[in-house]
């Protein structure tokens, strides 16, 4: 087993722990987008380009961008004009 | 030490199913929710291509190599690349009905919300 | 049930499944030193029995089409379910202004933004097109290109704005590729049923290995594949970005 898989392993485990961790549905984005980039790597050490490819555009483009979008439609301040509660 | 090194996939496999369940479990937030989802689906992408792995192979690509040069398991592969794809469209789906939980209930907090009530 | 009790429970059940995960991880085979037949069967055989030398294209396409015959069908539904939902109840008619989040104001976009988005969304979209044609040789293939093309799509989005990106993404399109694009996946299976063989047999002619064009129905299947990711993604993009607009009659600055 090669190194670059035993780091790439535990910084995926401690990128997955900082998405769990991140309580703030703004900020767990960017925690997401990060996992994304580690898993994708992950799978390149693991000799699969095929889903290193998937990973990488799924789960740094698609995902943060869908969530980004909700968080942004349930904070905005409606006709009332009092701002959405969380 | 070889051998604790050589568990380490599974162990980082369970570890993020684990914590992932933990996140799910303690929420406040459906949002929050949804991306400790993600978090334990990716566990089984790792659990799957560790299982497919092997030392000094290639990747099952034979455009450059002959057939038969030493390469990793493609059936695994197939099966987790579809399967990414599908959990960000199905991920897609639980945020719709997020939005429409907000619509209805005002809140996102699974604490507030009561199942068949107001 | 209350929070504290809920958390309690839960490590209650992960004390009792440790075990039971530490036994399993010490009888799994040793990582990267256990046979794989399955895998080793299909390295030696699917380029001389389909002249292709994507071995993950082979699998995802032919050995287990059927397979990814469900997987699309699941996007399908997926897709179809977020479209009814966020159409379906949305309350009012929308306008092309943002909606106002309170706090924040609304600040222009940035020219540095505009100028990269403008050119590297071109740049993606040729670059996801050339992912999805070459599934049959080098890594790649309908998901992985069709998903790439959705990253191009938003780029163009963040360069042009939404007025401007709206303009280009015609609901009626992108609807009609992804449905097209599943069409065609079990098209190709009842084609095989037609000419008196199996679903999903691959009955075209196979071309030669390391050939833009090999692979036979497998050709056809991929086209579907990233046509139908391609549009779902996109048909995901609009509405969930529709959301973000505000009401057409409100009278907020």
């Amino acid at each position: 087993m090669t190194a670059l898989i035993v780091i790439l392993l535990l910084l995926s485990a401690a990128t997955g722990t900082g998405v769990v961790l991140s309580r703030i549905p703004t900020r767990q984005v960017l925690a997401l987008a990060a996992n994304g980039l580690v898993l994708a790597l992950l799978f390149m050490a693991l000799q699969a380009p095929d889903v290193a490819f998937s990973e990488l555009a799924v789960g740094t483009v698609a995902t943060p961008l869908l969530f980004l979008a909700v968080l942004a439609s349930i904070h905005m301040v409606r006709r009332t004009g009092k701002p959405e509660q969380e | 030490m070889s051998e604790a090194v050589s568990l380490l996939p599974w162990a980082v496999a369970a570890w993020l199913l684990g914590i992932g369940l933990y996140g799910i479990v303690t929420s406040r937030n459906y949002i929050h929710l949804i991306g400790c989802l993600s978090v334990v689906q990716s566990a089984t992408y790792v659990l799957l291509l560790g299982v497919g792995f092997r030392h000094g192979a290639g990747p099952p690509i034979f455009y450059d190599h002959p057939p038969g040069t030493p390469a990793v398991d493609p059936v695994v592969q197939a099966l987790v690349l579809t399967d990414i794809v599908i959990g960000a469209t199905v991920t897609a789906l639980l945020l719709a009905l997020v939005l429409q939980l907000h619509r209805r209930r005002g809140t996102i907090d699974p604490h507030e919300v009561r199942p068949f009530g107001p | 049930m209350s929070a504290r009790v809920r958390l309690w429970v839960f490590l209650l059940a992960c004390l009792c499944v440790v075990p039971a995960v530490i036994h399993v991880a010490r009888r799994m085979p040793e990582f990267g030193a256990h046979p794989l037949p399955y895998g080793d069967a299909i390295n030696a055989r699917a380029t001389r029995e389909r002249h292709v030398t994507n071995m993950v294209s082979a699998v995802n396409f032919d050995y287990r089409g059927i397979d990814t015959l469900g997987e699309e069908f699941m996007l399908l539904c997926a897709v179809t379910g977020t479209t009814v939902l966020l159409r379906g109840t949305r309350p009012q008619p929308l306008a092309d202004r943002p909606g106002q989040v309170a706090g924040r104001e609304v600040r222009p976009a940035s020219d540095a933004v505009v100028l990269i988005c403008r050119m590297f969304g071109a740049a993606i979209l040729v670059f996801g097109l050339y992912i999805a044609l070459h599934a049959m040789t080098t890594p790649g293939g309908g998901f992985q290109g069709g998903v790439i093309i959705a990253s191009g799509f938003m780029l163009i989005y963040l360069g042009e704005g939404y007025r401007g990106w709206r303009g280009l993404m015609r609901p009626e399109l992108l609807d009609a590729a992804e449905g097209a694009g599943a069409t065609l996946y079990a098209v190709a299976g009842f084609a095989a049923m037609a000419a008196g063989l199996p679903f999903l047999t691959n009955f075209l002619p196979l071309g030669q290995p390391k050939d833009v064009f090999s692979g036979g129905l497998m050709l056809v299947e991929n086209v579907g594949v990233a046509l139908a990711v391609a549009g779902g993604f996109a048909v995901l993009f609009v509405e969930f970005l529709k959301e973000t607009r505000t009401e057409q009659n409100g009278e907020d600055s």
